[in-house]
């Protein structure tokens, strides 16, 4: 079983993915800021990491430069969830060195599909 | 509950006003307006990501990251505003006071409550209150493409000033601007930070209220440093330095091309913090220095009106 740490502060967001991914078999751990997701990160290696860009401490872009730097992630796919236009979540993307990311609110149906897509084999 | 703050020290010939404000006007529709410093700062934080939950933009804020704020832009809590509806606070809005000025700022509805008059009972509120403490000029930004603040600032007597831009940098971006040739700085001198509150007062140009030379005294870890070009260029950057993000930084070019010496003063900014995240608010759109820091990884992540209300509107219209 695959699991993946979701960084989400909004309450319903985060039932609603961790209820999606969880009937497909993901087991989900959770961090609902910045500070907490540090903590969680340093102590559990998932398969993978899905960070909202809007975090109320430290903003999801910062937070991938930190985990990148925890040798234990490297390979990790870490992909950002975000409410930005596609053109500026692109552009944050790429310059924050993301896998992807997903864009808010997600599309229950083919959301299962998209965080496949980011798993090897 | 966080006491009611002071706004920023009078300067010469100003007076401080300390009289206490009365009520705000009553709302209409089963709304009413109350106090802000009635709430804990974990319930303001509360309430303002509630108004922001569908914003394209999102800026959630907990309630260390609201307390920073509002103590580094002179917001005060005792003339800010909560509008509460039948169920609990609905909006709210928040009023920074400055010397003969005011700033509105964080102004947002829940979604389920907008269009019920609850933001024109927020910016009754704040203008009256501006009124009454006796600041003339009133500031805010609205984010480009949202509309019916837009036309709420609008109907409330605002005029647009200028664009602003809010950009991101990544510390994964280069250092060193590549247009530009490796010896092409010859010296960088780091400032103290009364170096660096000096050459911010000395702007010529006027800053928005976010980087005004009031909010960098409230930064507590403030630095600058001084660049000198082989071609003569000179420039200078102040910037606050947070743990892992770089904010408020402020470049002005003293000598020789915008661009060329504002990428280089960057560049030595970065190259003295490698690893920093960096997010600056509010640089003018037209900035001639824009295309420099786009040089060293800057990137437009949404753009601001400034908007002004007051006297301040006719100087700049004239």
């Amino acid at each position: 079983m695959k699991t993946i740490l979701l960084v989400e502060d909004d309450v319903a967001n985060a039932m609603l993915v961790e209820r999606i991914l969880t009937r497909h078999d993901y087991r989900l751990i959770q961090a609902a800021d910045g500070e907490a997701a540090i903590a969680l990160a340093a102590e559990s290696t998932p398969d993978l990491i899905l960070i909202d860009l809007g975090l109320p401490d430290i903003d999801g872009q910062t937070l991938i430069v930190l985990m990148r730097e925890m040798d234990h992630l490297a390979g990790v796919p870490m992909v950002a969830l975000t409410a930005w236009p596609p053109e500026v979540a692109r552009t944050m993307a790429e310059a924050y060195g993301f896998d992807g990311y997903l864009s808010k609110p997600i599309d229950v149906r083919a959301f299962p599909g998209q965080i496949a897509a980011f798993l090897p084999g | 509950m966080i006491p009611p703050r002071q706004p920023a020290r009078p300067g010469p010939g100003e007076r401080m006003v300390h009289d206490p404000p009365s009520p705000p006007p009553r709302a209409d529709n089963a709304l009413d307006l109350v106090a802000a410093d009635r709430f804990s700062l974990d319930e303001l934080a509360s309430i303002y990501n509630a108004t922001r939950i569908d914003y394209l933009v999102p800026m959630p804020m907990g309630p260390a990251r609201l307390a920073e704020y509002m103590r580094v832009y002179d917001v005060d809590l005792a003339a800010s505003v909560i509008v509460i509806g039948p169920d609990g606070p609905v909006g709210l809005g928040m009023l920074g006071l400055r010397p003969e000025r005011a700033w509105i700022t964080r102004l947002g509805v829940v979604p389920a409550a907008r269009r019920g008059g609850a933001g024109r009972a927020l910016m009754d509120g704040l203008l009256h209150t501006a009124a009454e403490r006796e600041r003339p000029v009133v500031w805010l930004e609205v984010i480009k493409g949202n509309e019916p603040a837009k036309r709420l600032f609008l109907r409330s007597g605002f005029t647009k000033t200028r664009e602003l831009l809010v950009v991101r940098r990544s510390p994964l971006a280069q250092q060193r601007p590549p247009s530009l040739p490796a010896n092409f700085v010859t010296a960088v001198e780091a400032l103290d930070r009364e170096q660096a509150l000096d050459l911010l007062a000395a702007r010529q140009v006027r800053p928005n209220w976010l980087n005004e030379t009031a909010s960098m005294h409230n930064v507590r870890r403030l630095e600058a440093l001084r660049v000198t070009c082989s071609d003569g260029g000179l420039g200078w950057a102040s910037f606050d330095v947070g743990r892992f993000q770089l904010t408020r930084i402020v470049v002005q070019v003293l000598a020789g091309d915008p661009v060329a010496v504002s990428a280089a003063t960057l560049g030595a900014v970065h190259q003295r913090y490698p690893r920093h995240d960096t997010n600056i608010e509010n640089l003018a759109a037209d900035d001639p220095m824009w295309p420099g820091f786009q040089q060293l990884g800057y990137f437009d992540a949404f753009r601001r009106l400034e908007m002004v209300r007051g006297s301040e509107a006719a100087r700049l219209e004239a």
